[in-house]
C-alpha cells in the first residue's frame, strides 16, 4: 500500500546555501501515527513547513496521497488537516463560525447541519465558547478550536505540531481518544511533541531528528537499538537522550 | 540604555519613536493627492461656512448646532500611552512610580484635545452670537474648558473601572451631561444654567463615587494603544503597505445575519471569510461611517436643490470615490494568512470571490446613497444629475472588478 505520506530525500531551508534539512527520508502509512521528536532547532518545524507546501524542496520530493503539490495542488491540499504550533485563528470570526469555514475549505458535506461540529464543541467542552470570537479565548481553547477544525476536516493525514502546549488535561485526554479514533478509521497522523512519554504511549513508530537529519525512525525497537540500548528495555525518552546529548558528548 | 531608567525618559523615547515611525507614511500620503483632496475639502468647506455666517438662515438651529459641534470635541478624551503587551511584565512592578509617565501622557493628549475645541468653538462663535447669545463668548470659553477637564477626568475613571458595561454606560452619561450642560447655557438664563450645572455636576461626581475600578488599568491602556496605532495603520493603509497588526474586532450583531446568508458550500468559503471580515474588522466600522455622513450630505445638498441638483451628485461621485477606495483595503486582510496555502482551495478562487464580495459592498453602497440624492431631487422634478451619478456609478462598478483583479494578482506576485 502506498503510504499517505512521503518524503524522499528531503533537503531544504530557508536559504539555499545553508541548508536546514539534510536528506531526509520517511514516510506515514494510513492506520498509522508516527511521532516526530527531536530539540529545538532540530529541524521539525521546517520539516512540516515542507510538507504544508509552504518552503519549496531543494532537493528531494514531498508527497501527499500520491501527488506533489505542484501535480495536483487541491488533491494534495485536501488529504491534510494541519494543526501548527501557535493557534493561528481569525480574530474576526467565532469559534462555531471557524467550524463552519473549515467545512466550506474541506467541503465537508455531512457538516450542512452542523451535527460533526456539535460533537467536537460537546468532546472538547467548548460549546459554552461556540459564540465567543477567536480573540477572546484562551491560548489553550484556541488550541482547541485548531484540533477540531482539524478533526472536522477529516482528511487521511493529520499534520499535528505540538499539539499538547496550553491544553488542560481534559483537552489532552479528548485530542488522544479522538486521534486513536480516527487512526482506527484509517487516518495517517504526523505529530510532533516534546511529551515524549505520550508520544511512546501513543505513536507506533518514531522519527529523531537532530541538527537537521533523521538519526533514528522506526519502532521503539528499532530506535533503541539505533540509539545502542540493545533487546533490554528502556523507554523513548532514554533512547532520545543518548542520540541526541550521547551523540554529542 | 541605564539600568536605572526614568519612566518620564521612555515616554519621550516612546513617543519619539512614534513619530519617526510614521513619517515617511505621512510623506508619501502627502505625494499621493491627498492633500490636493484636503484643500479641496478645506475650500469648499470654507466658502459653505462664510456664506454661512454672512447670510444666516432665519430658523437656523443655532443652539442645536452648537451642541452638536462642541459636545463632541469636549467630550472625546483619548490618552496615548504607548503601552504595550510587554508591559505588563517589564513596567508593571513599577506601578507605583507611572504617575509622572502618565501625566505626560494626558498633557500630551490633552493639549490637543484643547486646541480642537477651542478651534470649534472660535468657529461656532459667529453663528452663537446671531442668536439670542446668553451667555458672552468669555463665559462659553469658560465653560468650554471645565467641561473638557471635567471629560478628561470622567474619560480616565472609566478606563479605571473594571466593568465593561459599566464603563461604556458611564460614557454615555458623561456624553449625555456634557451635551445636556452645553444646551443649558445655549438656551437658558446664566443662573438657571449655574444652577443646572452644578446639580449636573453633582449627580456626575456622586456615580463616580460607586463602582469597582483599578488603581492603573494597564490592559485597557495596552488595548486602547493598540487600537489607536491600528487606527493609524489602516489609514495609511490607504496610501502604502503597511505592516499588518492584529486587527480590532467589533461584533456587529446588527449584521450578523448577512453571514448567515453565505451559503454553506465549498465554492462560498471565500466569500464566507472576507464577509466575516468586512463586516467585523476595522474596515467594515469605517465603510459604514463613511455611508452614513455620504446619505446625509448627498441628502442635504439634494434636499437644498443646490447648484440645480449638481452639487449633490458631484458629492455623490467623491464619496463614492473615497468609499471605494476604503473598501479596497479589504484585500489586505488575510494577506499573510497562511490558511491561504493551506486550504485546498486554488487561489485564483480566492481571487474570484473576494471580488464577488467587493462588488456587493461597493454597489449597496452605491445605491443607498444614491437614493438620498434621487429621492430628494426627484421630489423636486430634478433628474439629470441623478441619472448621472447613476450612470457614473454603473460605469465605475461595471469597471472595477478587471482593475481589482489585477492588482490583487500583483500582489500575489509581490507576496511571493
Amino acid at each position: 500500500m502506498d503510504p499517505i505520506l512521503y518524503v524522499h530525500d528531503l533537503t531544504g531551508g530557508y536559504s539555499p546555501k545553508r541548508p536546514v534539512l539534510h536528506r531526509i527520508s520517511f514516510h506515514v502509512k494510513a492506520g498509522e501515527m508516527v511521532g516526530l521528536i527531536g530539540l529545538n532547532g532540530a529541524g521539525k518545524s521546517t520539516t512540516i513547513k515542507h510538507i504544508l507546501g509552504l518552503m519549496k524542496p531543494q532537493s528531494g520530493e514531498v508527497k501527499v496521497g500520491g501527488v506533489e503539490l505542484e501535480e495536483d495542488t487541491e488533491k494534495y491540499r485536501s488529504s491534510f488537516a494541519y494543526v501548527p504550533e501557535t493557534p493561528v485563528l481569525f480574530d474576526e470570526l467565532t469559534v462555531e463560525e471557524h467550524l463552519r469555514l473549515t467545512g466550506m475549505a474541506y467541503n465537508v458535506t455531512d457538516n450542512a447541519d452542523g451535527e460533526r461540529g456539535e460533537a467536537l464543541l460537546e468532546q472538547f467542552q467548548m460549546t459554552p465558547k461556540r459564540r465567543a470570537f477567536a480573540s477572546h479565548l484562551s491560548k489553550g481553547m484556541k488550541q482547541k478550536v485548531m484540533i477540531m477544525n482539524a478533526l472536522l476536516a477529516e482528511p487521511p493525514l493529520y499534520i499535528i505540531d505540538e499539539p499538547f502546549l496550553g491544553l488542560d488535561p481534559l483537552g489532552i485526554r479528548s485530542l488522544l481518544d479522538r486521534l486513536v479514533e480516527v487512526k482506527r478509521k484509517g487516518a495517517a497522523i504526523l505529530m510532533s511533541s516534546h511529551i515524549l512519554s505520550t508520544v511512546e504511549a501513543y505513536c507506533d513508530r518514531f522519527i529523531v531528528m537532530h541538527h537537521g537529519k533523521i538519526v533514528a525512525q522506526g519502532t521503539l525497537d528499532e530506535v533503541r537499538r539505533a540509539a545502542g540500548m540493545e533487546q533490554r528495555g528502556g523507554t523513548l525518552e532514554e533512547a532520545f537522550y543518548r542520540l541526541v546529548a550521547g551523540g554529542n558528548a | 540604555m541605564g539600568g536605572e531608567l526614568r519612566l518620564e525618559a521612555i515616554w519621550s523615547r516612546r513617543a519619539r519613536a512614534f513619530r519617526e515611525e510614521i513619517v515617511p507614511y505621512i510623506r508619501y500620503m502627502a505625494q499621493s493627492g491627498f492633500t490636493a483632496f484636503l484643500s479641496l475639502i478645506f475650500i469648499s468647506s470654507s466658502i459653505g461656512y462664510v456664506t454661512l455666517i454672512r447670510d444666516l438662515p432665519s430658523g437656523f438651529p443655532i443652539a442645536a448646532v452648537g451642541v452638536a459641534a462642541l459636545a463632541p470635541v469636549l467630550c472625546w478624551s483619548p490618552l496615548r500611552t504607548w503601552l504595550a503587551p510587554a508591559d505588563t511584565v517589564f513596567m508593571m512592578p513599577r506601578e507605583a512610580d507611572m504617575a509622572g509617565y502618565l501625566r505626560r501622557s494626558v498633557r500630551h493628549t490633552a493639549v490637543f484635545g484643547a486646541l480642537l475645541a477651542a478651534l470649534v468653538l472660535l468657529l461656532y462663535l459667529p453663528i452663537y452670537n446671531q442668536g439670542p447669545a446668553l451667555a458672552s463668548g468669555w463665559l462659553l470659553a469658560i465653560l468650554a474648558a471645565g467641561l473638557k477637564a471635567a471629560n478628561t477626568w470622567g474619560a480616565w475613571r472609566e478606563r479605571r473601572m473594571a466593568w465593561p458595561g459599566m464603563r461604556r454606560g458611564m460614557r454615555l452619561l458623561r456624553w449625555g451631561l456634557t451635551a445636556l450642560v452645553l444646551a443649558a447655557w445655549l438656551t437658558r438664563e446664566g443662573w438657571q444654567a449655574a444652577v443646572f450645572t452644578a446639580l449636573i455636576g453633582l449627580l456626575f461626581a456622586l456615580v463616580h463615587r460607586f463602582p469597582a475600578r483599578h488603581r492603573f488599568p494597564w490592559e485597557r491602556l495596552i488595548q486602547e494603544e493598540a487600537r489607536t496605532r491600528n487606527r493609524y495603520y489602516a489609514f495609511f493603509g490607504l496610501f502604502i503597505d503597511v505592516p499588518t497588526l492584529p486587527a480590532a474586532v467589533a461584533k456587529r450583531s446588527y449584521l450578523a445575519w448577512l453571514l448567515r446568508a453565505v451559503p454553506n458550500a465549498n465554492r462560498y468559503t471565500y466569500v464566507y471569510l472576507y464577509t466575516a471580515s468586512f463586516i467585523r474588522a476595522e474596515i467594515g466600522g469605517i465603510v459604514i461611517r463613511l455611508l452614513l455622513l455620504a446619505c446625509l450630505v448627498v441628502y442635504w445638498l439634494a434636499d437644498a436643490a443646490s447648484l440645480s441638483g449638481w452639487g449633490a451628485a458631484a458629492a455623490y461621485g467623491l464619496f463614492l470615490a473615497v468609499l471605494a477606495v476604503q473598501a479596497g483595503g479589504l484585500r489586505h486582510v488575510h494577506r499573510h494568512s497562511i490558511w491561504k496555502h493551506v486550504y485546498p482551495l486554488p487561489d485564483k478562487r480566492r481571487i474570484e470571490q473576494y471580488l464577488k464580495v467587493d462588488r456587493v459592498v461597493v454597489t449597496v453602497c452605491a445605491i443607498v446613497a444614491w437614493l438620498f440624492a434621487a429621492i430628494p431631487l426627484a421630489m423636486a422634478s430634478i433628474y439629470a444629475p441623478s441619472i448621472s451619478a447613476a450612470a457614473g456609478a454603473g460605469v465605475y462598478i461595471a469597471l472595477r472588478p478587471s482593475r481589482m483583479r489585477r492588482r490583487l494578482l500583483l500582489d500575489e506576485e509581490e507576496g511571493e
